[in-house]
């Protein structure tokens, strides 16, 4: 059962999502540690995932939101709330630079507004259900 | 004359149409573009700047981040260069697998909803296996009878003992969610005896 020891090791504090895939070096960073970017590693609530140059990665988010990245992108995960019973439901996240790519989960099927992608120049709201973005560098 | 009026407007016009093509460049720098989704879904997108709002609805419809431009029709080029490698990073759909339906008051799963519990862990196993990370979320469906408290509660015990039977059969703890929604996802309105098809636990696989 080692693989599976591997797989979730990372799992605490509490994730909210993982990464499910690679290509090229990519960093899921949180208050305490850089960790390169595996199938597996968990997110938390306020990860910042970056890939490098010539890497993508793609996430899933325990409500079904789905999310990948091209290369050169940094996102951070600033809120996630998701506890529908209590009407708790939030996702705003923030890209810096890069491209990103968006599939709605259940956060944004049973509120929708309570997703936003804030950019450098503007935000997104979200009401479903996929998008791309890209934010470019400022020259 | 060498130039009739008609190719000195020609020739102006086409200027004029070449200076904002060179304007809509470079606004598209940064920029978002609606996608119908796998399912065939096109959602919609609202891009709010200093320049106000701007709401996307159709497919393959584009806005600039600033706002500085009108929306725009982004083309498949477009969008294989600039996206075509976050788009095959996608991760697998999700996995929505067959409820578990539960009779009224009941909790405990039945000798129908073990087995369905054994195939689904097997299914879990099986992609754990073939090397990809997988991880599970199981989750309570209430039908509209009770407190909004009663229904969480009556949720969320039977989706922990969906949990329970799961990690009797070898799926790891650590790799399940387990939660409780009431009754914020019915699939059948509700009716004064409560309903069957809505008080089900839902196992989705990631």
């Amino acid at each position: 059962m080692l693989w599976m020891h591997a797989l979730y090791s990372q799992a605490q504090p509490t994730p909210i999502g993982y990464v499910k895939t690679v290509t090229g070096d990519a960093w899921v960073s949180n208050a305490e540690e850089r960790v390169k970017a595996q199938r597996g590693t968990a997110i938390l609530l306020g990860s910042q995932l970056q890939t490098g140059p010539g890497a993508s990665m793609g996430i899933s988010f325990k409500d079904n939101t789905l999310m990948s990245f091209g290369p050169d992108t940094q996102l951070t995960v600033d809120e996630y709330l998701y506890a529908p019973a209590q009407n708790e439901l939030k996702l705003s996240t923030r890209l810096i630079r890069g491209t990103l790519n968006y599939i709605s989960g259940v956060i944004e099927k049973l509120s929708p507004e309570s997703v936003t992608v804030k950019t450098p120049s503007g935000i997104i709201g979200v009401r479903g259900t996929q998008f791309v973005v890209k934010v470019e560098d400022e020259q | 004359m060498k130039f009739s009026g008609k190719t000195i407007f020609l020739a102006a016009t086409l200027t004029l149409l070449a200076i904002l093509a060179g304007c809509a460049a470079k606004g598209t720098s940064s920029y978002v573009v609606l996608l119908r989704d796998p399912a065939g879904k096109v959602g919609s997108v609202a891009v709010r700047s200093a320049q106000g709002e701007q709401v996307l609805t159709e497919e393959m419809k584009g806005a600039a981040l600033d706002g500085k431009r009108e929306p725009f029709l982004a083309t498949q080029e477009q969008l294989k260069r600039d996206f075509g490698a976050a788009m095959a990073a996608l991760p697998a759909a999700p996995i929505i697998l067959r409820p578990l339906y539960f009779r009224g008051g009941v909790k405990v799963l039945s000798p129908v909803l073990k087995q369905q519990a054994k195939d689904i862990a097997a299914r879990f196993l099986r992609l754990a296996e073939s090397g990809r990370s997988v991880d599970i979320s199981v989750v309570g469906h209430s039908d509209s009878i009770g407190t909004p408290e009663a229904k969480e509660k009556a949720g969320r015990e039977r989706a922990q003992n969906v949990a329970d039977a799961l990690v009797e059969l070898g799926v790891p703890r650590e790799a399940i969610w387990v939660e409780a929604h009431g009754d914020r996802q019915m699939v059948v309105p509700a009716k004064s005896g409560g309903e069957p098809e809505n008080r089900r636990v839902v196992v989705t696989i990631r």
